[in-house]
């Protein structure tokens, strides 16, 4: 577990904010991670639907597969407050280069395309623009822990209070600073006793 | 406007108003009754006139299949803060309370779980400090 100890992310620089108008003419925010692999699309397709994939990396337990069209899966939020699980519908599975879902109320669009020998994945996701800085570190984290899986050298699934021990905060607070949104002050107690 | 009260629905409010002083640690804040009707509060010792909780008895079909369907979900009734959920929790369970989760850090928090014995889970929850 020495590879996990010495594990820390690098700066802030795989994710962006896509504006679009909804149909009311309200902003609509979508938050877009884009990450180079050194493993090919098919080996990636199988670790983003693959329950026992997912549990070495993903912020969520599924309880079948990801990778048909139609599948019904629940998804339980790990180290959530409160138990959650969610029903994931699965409308779009092109393996190997284009899976779409449903992960509570955020719509989930990955896209492996092969690039240079590996892959370029993209994931597309409307997390609501309050979270979206935490939301573009902890899926920061978990692509790490998803490299590290697919090279052979897992360092095990580092999602919720676990993220705040690899500096999931500074990430946090780079991205808040890119995204020119403020840093959410929660939890209350932090900013006056910290 | 203040929000100064919450309620829980319990099967005995004897039992409950017991189980809410002698093993949460609550105080009785509010005991009165009109015919068959009882009005019964607690507060915290810690903050005698900060919001009290009602323990209202569940003679409500509706309330009844609620109370039970989100108990059977692992769903809390009611959530409780602490500074000390490592001291409460041994503390609650010395005096017998079962724990269905022990403290356990989740995100933005440490939480534990108990049975209140009147239908009702409830959650201790420690905010985490970043």
């Amino acid at each position: 577990m020495l590879e996990r100890e010495q594990y820390t992310p690098g700066p802030a620089n795989i994710a962006r904010i896509q504006k679009d108008r909804g149909p009311n003419g309200e902003e609509k925010w979508t938050l877009v991670l884009v990450r180079e692999l050194r493993h090919s699309p098919e080996k990636v397709w199988e670790a983003i639907t693959d329950p026992a994939h997912l549990r070495e990396w993903a912020p969520f337990v599924a309880d079948g597969s990801l990778g048909t069209v139609g599948a019904m899966v629940k998804l339980t939020t790990v180290a959530a407050p409160k138990p959650t699980v969610s029903e994931a519908r699965v409308t779009r599975a092109d393996a190997p280069n284009l899976l779409e879902y449903n992960w509570g109320d955020f719509d989930m669009r990955w896209q492996l395309e092969a690039f240079a020998g590996g892959t370029r994945l993209t994931l597309w996701t409307n997390i609501g623009h309050r979270f979206i800085a935490m939301g573009a570190a902890g899926w920061q984290i978990c692509f790490d822990v998803l490299d590290h899986l697919l090279s052979g050298t897992p360092i095990g699934r580092i999602v919720g209070p676990d993220a705040l021990k690899f500096g999931w905060q500074r990430l946090h607070a780079e991205y808040a600073k890119q995204f020119g949104i403020e840093m959410p002050k929660w939890p209350p107690q932090a900013a006056e006793k910290s | 406007m203040k929000i100064k009260l919450t309620s829980v629905y319990v099967d005995s409010q004897d039992k409950a108003l017991r189980f809410y002083t002698e093993v949460l640690g609550f105080t009785k804040k509010a005991d009165f009754s009109n015919g068959p009707y009882r009005w019964l509060t607690v507060a915290s010792p810690d903050e005698p006139d900060g919001t009290e909780l009602q323990l209202a008895l569940n003679n409500n079909p509706a309330a009844n299949a609620y109370q039970q369907a989100i108990f059977q979900q692992n769903q809390p009734a009611v959530m409780f803060f602490t500074d000390d959920i490592k001291g409460d929790y041994e503390r609650i369970k010395a005096r017998g309370a079962a724990f269905t989760m022990p403290p356990t850090d989740v995100t933005g928090s440490t939480i534990a779980m108990l049975n209140d014995t009147c239908g009702n889970l409830i959650q201790l929850t420690q905010l985490a400090r970043w």
